[in-house]
């Protein structure tokens, strides 16, 4: 059995982001990494595939430097690792992306697929369902943890109880929020494995795919507003005014 | 803040993609498991063994050593280890270097292929620890006039004597002790539970309070015959094993040197005094500028060093160089960030005091700061000044 764990390489969550010309200035980005809810879903698919055998491919989609995301999956355990090569990820929309991956999960013969809930830069939360209704599979979102169960699978994901266990059988998607166990760390063995493993390169030609147009665009990105600055108040008569500012104004008592 | 490690020239560039890989491991392992409980180990004066637990797991022990279990990295690699274990702390780095350069190096290159069988595996595992004897109460700088004998009674051999300053002494399995056999230095493995041995720790330090220091004490110990290294005689044995030690802690001082500079640029920027960041006036900006040139020279002498060691076009007076001139301005950083840290720089809230108190000890060990300006001395000149008898 293959399972596929679709990764995005995303700026890590300390590096500063610079907006020009109305564009995240992606030169200006120091560190790349997964996408935080990819790790627990990576991690998961691993321990998934521990337990019953099988393969695990790691695909990702954008430019060369996502090769580095692959190998940083090879050293943790990946089998496989496909890269579907694209400069201009950017300029596709949710649904090109999703026909992107559904088709690399589809030629890795993956019946299985693991993701993220939502990528740490775009957050539009649509990867999962959508790669699961291309390929015509189950999607379960909000997933913690899934373990094999006699024949399919068992998801955990909230409920209004607190959490259910979902049964599901493949084809299935699982998209992953914060999970129970964080991504494993390598060791040198799997970094030096990770060296040697070669990496499929797959473009959109290759898979067969037309993306179509898209019908929206991105007009411009902005960073968050700047802060307001601090007030500072000092002496006991301002007591009363701290005390009204913290219950109407920040709302905190 | 996460911690962002100062590479002003971006030497780690040069680093193989592996060497990096291996470099976010460590710094991974560094900024999870060592930074939030250091203080608290240096305050029990202990090494938290599941320190040792990990350190096996990720496979750095022992890093440039080949089979036997041994990583088999680059020597770069083994470089980058030292400096990101280091920047946690250096009683972190000095287990690992003890570990790998110093316990399993002898037996790697000097031992017998049934002594490399039976200790490498499980030493690169971290299953066993190993520490090294050379350092003598009364012979430190000059260990070559040591004491402590061996003597060869047919079927065992016995060692009598006294080591002292021994890293990982008390929690070690094993350890490689240089003794003298009919007056020529050779080196022993002495199990932890050889008759006539024992380890008992050192308290009461200011410096590396992380890692443990011991004495080894042989009162008649016995130890079978197989126990000798057999591939090597005299001081070529043990100060090979410090010329790779002392490779790595030319990275490592770069690590510490790194962890004062981060956290005195940080506090600097936010430490207000008469209205403004302490940042923004020139001697704090003169300090930092400072800091900023000597810890990117030693990269460049790090890198170089490595590159050297990987392509074995190196002499141990090299080392020496970086060894000696790394933890000279590691110490001085940390001495100059105590300083814009203020009051605060001596709190264990801040990395600077740990780092400077450790570092007294770095300068110290694996060859005094000035032993090395003898030894450089002596590759200028040709005249050794180490004793007046020419
Ligand atoms: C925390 C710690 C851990 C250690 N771990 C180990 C270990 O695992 N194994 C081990 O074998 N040893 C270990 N050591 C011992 C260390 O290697 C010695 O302390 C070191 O070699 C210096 O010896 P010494 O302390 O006897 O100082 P000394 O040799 O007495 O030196 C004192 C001073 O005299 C100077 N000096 C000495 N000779 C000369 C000379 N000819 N000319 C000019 N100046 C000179 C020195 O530079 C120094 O400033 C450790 C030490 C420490 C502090």
């Amino acid at each position: 059995m293959t399972i596929a764990v679709l990764l995005k390489q995303v700026p890590d969550t300390t590096a500063k982001i610079t907006v020009s010309n109305g564009r995240v200035d992606e030169n200006a980005v120091s560190k790349w990494s997964f996408s935080p809810y990819d790790e627990y879903a990576l991690e998961a698919a691993l321990q998934l595939k521990e337990s019953m055998g099988g393969e695990l491919v790691a695909i990702t989609a954008g430019p060369a430097r996502c090769e580095k995301l692959l190998r940083d999956a090879a050293a943790v355990g990946a089998d496989n690792l496909v890269h579907i090569s694209a400069e201009n990820i950017n300029d596709f929309d949710s649904t090109q992306m999703q026909k992107l991956l559904a088709a690399a999960v589809e030629k890795s013969g993956s019946s299985v697929v693991f993701c993220g809930k939502q990528a740490a830069d775009t957050n539009s939360g649509s990867t999962g369902p959508g790669v699961a209704e291309l390929i015509g599979a189950s999607c379960i979102t909000m997933v913690s943890e899934v373990i094999s169960d006699s024949g399919g699978y068992l998801a955990t994901r909230p409920s209004s109880s607190g959490h259910e266990k979902v049964a599901v059988s493949a084809p299935c998607v699982f998209a992953f929020d914060k999970g129970v166990v964080e991504m494993r760390r390598p060791n040198v063995r799997g970094i030096m494995m990770a060296k040697k493993k070669p990496i499929e390169t797959w473009s959109i030609e290759e898979l067969g795919l037309d993306l179509g147009t898209s019908g929206i665009s991105i007009d411009s990105h902005s960073p968050p507003a700047e802060k307001p600055p601090g007030q500072k108040f000092e002496g006991a008569d301002s007591v009363s005014t701290v005390v009204g500012k913290l219950r109407d104004e920040a709302n905190v008592i | 803040m996460p911690y962002e490690a100062l590479d002003f020239y971006d030497v780690d560039s040069l680093l193989t993609e592996e060497e990096r890989m291996v470099r976010d491991m460590v710094r991974d392992f560094v900024d999870q498991d060592v930074i939030p409980n250091i203080e608290h180990a240096c305050r029990e004066g202990v090494f938290p063994d599941e320190w040792r637990v990990t350190l096996g797991e990720m496979g750095v022990l022992g890093a440039p050593l080949e089979g036997y279990g041994c990583p088999g990295l680059s020597y770069t690699a083994y470089g980058v280890i030292c400096r990101e274990l280091e920047r946690g702390d250096s009683g972190l780095r000095s287990f690992a270097s003890v570990q790998g350069s110093l316990a399993m190096y002898p037996i790697w290159d000097f031992g017998s292929e049934e002594q490399k069988q039976n200790y490498l595996p499980k030493m690169a595992s971290g299953e066993w620890i190993g520490c090294f004897g050379l350092t003598e109460p009364d012979y430190g700088s000059n260990p070559g006039d040591m004491i402590t004998k061996a003597e060869d009674m047919g079927d065992h051999y016995l060692l009598n004597g006294a080591k002292m300053w021994i890293t990982n002494g008390t929690i070690a399995q094993l350890a490689v002790v240089w003794a003298k056999l009919d007056g020529v230095i050779r080196g022993f493995i002495v199990e932890k539970d050889d008759p006539g041995f024992s380890a008992p720790e050192m308290k009461g330090k200011h410096s590396l309070k992380a890692s443990v220091t011991s004495e080894l004490v042989f009162q008649d110990c016995k130890i079978p015959k197989d126990r000798i290294l057999p591939g090597v005689k005299g001081l070529r044995g043990p100060f090979s094993c410090l010329n790779n030690a002392r490779y790595g802690i030319s990275w490592g001082a770069v690590g510490a040197a790194q962890a004062c500079f981060d956290s005195a640029k940080e506090y600097s920027l936010s430490r207000i005094q008469f209205t403004h960041p302490i940042a923004s006036y020139q001697l704090v900006q003169n300090k930092l500028a400072w800091m900023l040139r000597e810890i990117t020279k030693a990269q460049l002498l790090a890198y170089h060093l490595g590159q050297k060691k990987d392509a074995g076009t190196w002499i141990p007076e090299h080392i020496s160089l970086a060894k000696m001139n790394n933890v000279d301005i590691a110490l001085e950083i940390a001495r100059e960030a105590r300083d814009i840290h203020g009051a605060n720089g001596i709190l264990d809230e801040y990395c600077i005091m740990r780092h400077m108190a450790n570092l007294e000890s770095v300068k110290t060990y694996e060859g005094t700061h000035d032993i090395h300006n003898l030894i450089i001395g002596r590759h200028i000149t040709g005249i050794q000044s180490f004793t007046r008898e020419l």
